[in-house]
């Protein structure tokens, strides 16, 4: 591998020049190819399989381009039927008057991409590859709470869940169909061909994918949701983001989609003719995580004074000029269940200070706050090179520094701050944006609850290591509650504890800028979707 | 000869052995690994990476790990990437088309302008000539190519529009007049570096070479300036050439890992970094040996194209 250092040289710069003048002229001749559009992502997808890829976002995109779930989640919110007939509900029967008993009503006119009709049988093998031990499915989408499930009949599918659990609705969204007519016979599906060719019964057939390159999909004809406008999709790969925001400006993308333009360019980008900027509001919150279990953050008065001590609103106009919006909860302020009624404590050094020489850390000789022989002192880490973020750093280091706190700064490679550096609770604090297991539902069960930590020993998320009976409590009759109003009675209750315990700091809720030219119609962001390809069967370009 | 060549085979396997348990070992000792993205997954429970972590084999010991991977890489089976569960060797082979145009095209041209415009330095020593050609060198050896690469796109994409901006060509195009406008900048980006390199080497060379007598003589008989370094000079000057070639032939199939990056070249170094972020054990290691294959490979063709061309070494005694 060459490991470059390069400059300018007038030499090569003449000869490239007088190149590119012939070769450039016969560029523009060119023009774009009719119907076919084309969008940008600075990720790679490889794996197409819904159930196995762990890209979340890229591969996702790809998922819905070619697979279809039981039913989506549209723009506002609302879930709208896709395999399925209609959305179960316990007003129309879907759902058991116990909660517990779900039936599954299927679309009788759905065909996979080489034509097989789409029978219940696709959805219980589907079930039956999530919970399969052998096969490395990322996540089981909340199906471990399913104890028995049969095909009533070819378009009837019922389940029956151990316990009640609301957010099961959610869990059916996340869930593509894989096709059992070509995955029964397999022998290992975690390296099927399957994965990289893959056959769905979505608005676009997968095409090919060149590595490195790109991946094209071309119409499905007799898409159940109706005919695709466009006559090729590409899904385009450019790892740099300034190339990528060059080949968006110069046309060679339609779409700038996942991960969005980086905002210092937002004002630039408004600029480009013939285009929009779209900004994307995204289900990730950007926290402060305290790693409660260390001798500095057990008591709740540390991190509330930290809270306070931050410049919130500095840190979103000065970092990310101005784009994300300020959130008090682990949800975003546009979700349904977020409790408006949470008091913001604001951005004040002064009483932080105050806060914590009244609970006993008072300033030492070496300039630090220390209690009972504890110095307040940590490490913040986050994956190392992200600039915005280590920009952040530097500006809570400082808000720190002036309440005498020590914060230092110790960043890694994702692939080591996110192993067992944050899960076996070896950080101090992270800077992190997550978002809920199900989201759009506002269950947070697996990364609060007292028995879900797994630094000792519990099956979930709860990284921050919280520990709260009440929030337990909260959290079980969160899940099981059916009704909306007294499930935002539940919500709105843990999240108030959440704001007065701090077990991270929550900062803002994740804005992406998208842009699409103006050529393109029907790319419409999704809040409630990791992706905006979620109707690419309504786009189009003129 | 070829009881040296054998000889010098042999020696390669020892080596591309050690380079697999050194490489093996230090992925694995390096903190973190390859189910970080699975915790970055807001989907993924610690349940379930653990889960995967047992169905990969990452919870069995390293060297358990290690005489599992060597037992199948010999036996022709490179393993499954972590990320798409494709098998390793085509995701890594049909890489090297793509670098082999890249950086076949870049060397080729950085070959024929170092060599020049090192025997142009060499031959007017000391002068402005000398002197500037050193200077250009040298700020393309010390300006790193993501800035240079950027700026490339910036003023011939964005601001002239005449080349794109990266890819390796326009989807849906391909032909072959698309192909060269999308190779022009990263090629041209690329052989600046190896220009300056070639450049330097080749007016070393040279310098020693001109002031022996055999120059002088061949002046002194009335040759012409090109027979004499040319055919003389530059002659002489190829052993070392042929082994700084013999470096790099590696970069053919091991790519460039900035430049690749920057404009979106899918080649091996744009996924030797996806797997590296990823820490995709498999593919890793299947990248690396096949670059420790081309090193032991270049080095041992440069040794003997040397022993070819300068009669004087004799490869038994090497």
């Amino acid at each position: 591998m060459l490991r470059e250092r390069l400059t300018i040289g007038r030499r090569a710069l003449l000869a490239g020049t007088a190149a590119a003048t012939v070769l450039g002229h016969l560029r523009a001749a060119g023009a774009r190819t009719p119907g076919q559009l084309i969008i940008g992502m600075n990720e790679e997808a490889v794996n197409f399989n819904p159930l196995l890829y762990v890209n979340t976002g890229v591969e996702t995109s790809v998922e819905f381009i070619v697979f279809d779930a039981p039913w989506k989640l549209d723009p506002t919110g609302s879930f709208v039927p896709n395999l399925a007939t209609e959305i179960p509900t316990q007003a129309n029967g879907g759902i058991s008057a116990d909660g517990k008993t779900w039936t599954i009503k299927l679309r009788k006119d759905v065909l996979w991409h080489d034509g097989t009709p789409f029978t219940a049988a696709d959805m219980i093998f589907t079930l039956d590859t999530l919970l399969n031990p052998k096969v490395v499915v990322r996540s089981r989408n909340g199906h471990e709470h399913v104890e028995t499930y049969k095909a009533v009949d070819d378009y009837t599918v019922l389940i029956k869940l151990k316990d009640n659990f609301a957010p099961y609705l959610v869990s059916w969204q996340k869930t593509s169909v894989i096709p059992k007519h070509v995955l029964a016979s397999v022998p290992d599906i975690n390296t099927a061909d399957f994965n990289t060719n893959p056959i769905g019964t979505g608005p676009f057939r997968f095409k090919e994918r060149v590595a490195g390159s790109y991946i094209s999909f071309t119409p499905n004809e007799k898409y159940h949701g109706g005919k695709p406008k466009l006559n090729l999709l590409v899904q385009k790969y450019i790892a740099d983001q300034q190339t990528m925001y060059a080949q968006y400006q110069t046309g060679e993308i339609d779409i700038y989609d996942i991960n969005g333009i980086p905002p210092v360019l937002f004002a630039k980008a408004k600029q480009i003719p013939q285009s929009k900027t779209l900004l994307s509001p995204s289900p990730f919150v950007e926290f402060i995580y305290f790693n409660c279990a260390k001798p500095q953050f057990q008591e709740k008065v540390v991190r509330q004074a930290i809270y306070k001590a931050v410049d919130k609103k500095g840190w979103i106009d000065a970092v990310w000029y101005g784009v994300p919006v300020p959130t008090l909860s682990y949800l975003p302020p546009n979700h349904w269940a977020y409790n408006k009624n949470l008091e913001d404590p604001g951005y004040d050094p002064k009483q932080a200070a105050a806060m914590l020489d009244a609970a006993g850390w008072t300033v030492g000789a070496d300039g630090v706050r220390a209690k009972n022989g504890v110095r307040l002192a940590f490490t913040m880490s986050t994956t190392a090179g992200n600039k915005p973020r280590e920009q952040a750093q530097q500006l809570v280091q400082q808000n720190l520094k002036k309440i005498n706190i020590e914060m230092t700064i110790k960043n890694m490679p994702g692939s080591v701050v996110w192993g067992d550096y944050t899960i076996k609770g070896e950080y101090d604090t992270l800077m992190v944006a997550w978002d809920p297991l199900l989201y759009p539902d506002p269950d947070y069960t697996d990364r609060i609850h007292s028995k879900l930590i797994p630094a000792k020993g519990g099956s979930g998320s709860n990284y921050v290591q919280y520990e709260n009976p009440e929030i337990d409590d909260l959290c079980a009759k969160g899940v099981a509650a059916v009704d909306q109003a007294e499930r935002k009675k539940i919500y709105d209750r843990i999240q108030e504890i959440l704001l007065e315990d701090v077990p991270f700091a929550p900062i803002f809720s994740w804005q992406a800028i998208m842009a699409a030219h103006d050529w393109v119609s029907g790319y419409t962001v999704n809040p409630y979707t990791s992706t905006n390809s979620w109707n690419t069967g309504d786009w189009s370009v003129t | 000869m070829r009881r040296y060549v054998a000889a010098r085979l042999g020696q390669a396997a020892v080596l591309l052995l050690g380079v697999s348990v050194i490489g093996f070992a230090l992925m694995h000792l390096a903190p973190g690994g390859p189910l970080a993205l699975y915790t970055l997954n807001p989907t993924v429970t610690a349940q379930d990476i653990e889960r995967v972590k047992h169905l990969f084999g990452l919870d069995q010991p390293v060297y358990v790990q290690y005489v599992k991977w060597v037992y199948g890489f010999l036996s022709g089976h490179w393993g499954y990437s972590f990320f798409g569960g494709r098998s390793v060797a085509p995701i890594v082979l049909e890489r090297i088309p793509a670098t082999l145009e890249l950086m076949g095209s870049s060397l080729l041209l950085a070959l024929a302008m170092g060599v020049a415009i090192g025997i142009w330095a060499a031959v007017r020593r000391n002068t402005l000539v000398d002197y500037g050609t050193a200077t250009v060198a040298m700020l393309a050896l010390s300006l790193p190519t993501f800035w240079f690469g950027l700026l490339a796109i910036y003023v011939f994409a964005q601001v002239l529009g005449w080349l794109p901006a990266g890819g390796i060509e326009t989807t849906g195009n391909g032909s072959l007049i698309d192909r060269l406008t999308h190779l022009l900048l990263p090629m041209l980006v690329l052989a600046l570096v190896l220009t300056a390199q070639w450049s330097r080497y080749t007016r070393s060379a040279m310098i020693d070479i001109l002031t022996q007598d055999y120059i002088r003589t061949a002046r002194a008989k009335g040759l012409g300036p090109v027979r004499v370094l040319v055919g003389h000079g530059l002659r002489a000057a190829l052993v070392p050439l042929v082994t700084l070639a013999g470096l790099q032939l590696p970069l053919l199939v091991g790519g460039a890992l900035v430049t690749e990056t920057v404009f979106s070249w899918p080649g091996m170094g744009l996924l030797f970094i996806s797997a590296l972020d990823n820490r995709d054990y498999p593919v890793l290691m299947a990248i690396l040996m096949v670059g420790a294959l081309f090193v032991v490979l270049g080095n041992l063709a440069a040794d003997i194209a040397v022993a070819l061309i300068d009669p004087r070494i004799r490869l038994s005694h090497v």
